[in-house]
């Protein structure tokens, strides 16, 4: 391939960061904006934008404060989403560990249940019950989180090191004090890994709910572009999301998954 | 999910009780308010009963069921295909990683509806192409790791026992990957009767989705009830009598059964 000159020179450098290996990535990502500029010289605009039109809608998204308003909006609906899917997590998963007599109804009964129950499902429920507007979204998103988080907790609580909590009935005799202080810490990692897949579930959702039950949000943007058959506006919104939850995940939550796998690692 | 052996009569009557007394709830509240906001259990069981009685509703379930199936096993197959790119030439891990994963799992599954709306018509092989787009990355993320967690010792065995790739695929990769690929499987099934069902609510004139859409325009919602039933009822009775042993019986072996 044309890359052949560029192997070699790797090569002669060593180990350095301009490794074949670090650049590739990029190459590919190049090659790939290549061939969809080259596609798009092809096919119409409504099927395929270049990546030039698509990134000058991007500018524009970005930079129009009512379409900002709506950005807002969709991060407003997956932030308390997330923090009532979490709160009914815990409280759920709490419940099965702590109180017996409720374990097999929520571990055999609600858990399995609300994890079988499709997402479309709770979004028509929720236009019934709702109509167009903020509730319906809220509502449906945070239903399909809800399983994720309940057994991410779940197993965490399960995993717990009977010999430290053990330590704990040693040192205190204070419940609040053992919960804190060697509970909390020790479930840091499942909490995180639960807030990490709702955020990652929450924006492939989110999207859907504003679509079809929303008023507000960028779902409700795409919705629009749909009707208009404006594709340039449907490429601009998709790709927009496509940087900021890549971008999330690789400034936010991959750092911390660093940090906790270092001082969470079992010797 | 979580162990359920050995639960208390306590236990169950707590269980039990609560969903009847949910029940009872329900069939109390409906009578006070109308149809279309919460219709009754009866009226919701009569709906969900209609998809065995009334072969022209009981299609649409088998329809999506038969889309669902064959997404879920095209993405398998073309995550395993990735996957064996990668283990045969390393230096595409950063592509795959870093990009190609990267990429699908940011992208928002009604994008792909969308997208496959505006490119293709509005039939069975669009949604099966929004459907395989949306669980590709959760049987990618699987298949990456089944095969890179494969032990190196044994992979080497492998190589001292037969020089044929394929055989050494079969008999050895692929079984040791098992877990992690039933593994996905299964998040991947469920995956796609919960989200990817948004496929059927542009691309198709028939399935769950399209109905589901249907009685929500014309606020018949003991039928949107009976849908949502009519899903869990699908996926539990597949994942427990299909899926579950599966991986019972595969990660007990180790995946070493032949």
């Amino acid at each position: 391939m044309t890359f052949s000159s560029l192997t070699s020179d790797t090569k002669r450098e060593g180990r350095g960061w301009l490794t074949l290996e670090a650049i590739l990535p990029h190459l590919f990502t190049l090659l790939m904006l290549l061939l969809w500029w080259g596609y798009a010289q092809f096919v119409p605009d409504y099927q395929l934008p270049s990546p030039w039109t698509v990134a000058r809608r991007i500018t524009l998204f970005v930079t129009d404060p009512v379409d900002m308003m709506q950005l807002a909006a969709s991060l407003m609906h997956v932030c308390v989403s997330i923090t009532l899917a979490f709160a009914i997590g815990c409280v759920l998963a709490g419940l099965a560990h702590y109180v017996l007599a409720l374990r097999l109804l929520i571990d055999g009964r609600l858990t399995p249940f609300l994890n079988a129950f499709s997402g479309i499902g709770w979004l028509f429920i929720a236009l019934l019950w709702f109509g167009l507007n903020h509730v319906t979204v809220i509502f449906a998103v945070t239903l399909i989180l809800v399983p994720f988080t309940v057994i991410n907790v779940r197993t965490g609580l399960q995993e717990l090191d009977r010999d430290l909590l053990e330590l704990g009935q040693s040192l205190t005799r204070s419940a609040f004090r053992r919960v804190t202080k060697i509970v909390a810490p020790l479930l840091l990692p499942y909490l995180f890994a639960a807030l990490r897949t709702s955020f990652g579930v929450s924006w492939k959702v989110v999207l859907t709910a504003e679509l079809f039950g929303g008023n507000a949000g960028v779902g409700y943007l795409l919705n629009q572009a749909r009707q208009e058959f404006d594709t340039e506006t449907i490429f601009a919104i998709i790709f927009f999301i496509i940087i900021f939850v890549a971008a999330a995940e690789i400034v936010l939550f991959r750092p911390i998954q660093r940090s906790l796998n270092r001082r969470f690692a079992r010797v | 999910m979580f162990k359920a052996a050995g639960s208390s009569p306590v236990q169950r009557f707590v269980a039990e009780g609560t969903i009847i007394v949910v029940l009872v709830i329900w069939w109390a509240g409906a009578r006070h308010l109308p149809s279309f906001v919460l219709p009754g259990p009866l009226d919701v069981l009569k709906a969900t009963l209609s998809f065995v009685t009334r072969p022209e509703i009981g299609y649409h379930a088998v329809v999506s069921f038969a889309r669902v199936i064959m997404s879920v096993i095209v993405a398998m197959l073309l995550a395993l295909g990735i996957a064996v790119a990668v283990r045969a030439a390393p230096i595409l891990d950063g592509i795959v990683e870093r990009r190609i994963l990267t990429f699908l799992n940011s992208f928002p599954s009604v994008g792909w509806a969308i997208l496959g709306v505006v490119w293709f018509d509005i039939s069975t092989p669009t949604v099966l192409f929004i459907q395989t787009a949306i669980v590709l990355p959760f049987c990618l993320i699987n298949a990456l790791a089944g095969f890179r967690q494969i032990d190196a010792d044994l992979d080497e065995l492998g190589m001292s026992l037969t020089r044929r790739p394929l055989r050494r695929f079969f008999r050895l990769t692929l079984p040791l990957a098992a877990p992690f690929l039933i593994a996905g499987l299964r998040v991947a099934y469920g995956i796609c009767w919960k989200i990817a069902l948004v496929s059927e609510l542009f691309g198709a004139s028939s399935g769950l989705g399209y109905l589901l859409m249907r009685a929500q325009s014309t606020s018949d919602a003991p039928m949107v009830f009976a849908c949502c039933i009519v899903i869990v009822v699908i996926f539990g009775v597949t994942d427990f009598l299909v899926l579950k042993p599966l991986a019972r019986r595969i990660s007990v072996n180790q995946g070493l059964s032949s």
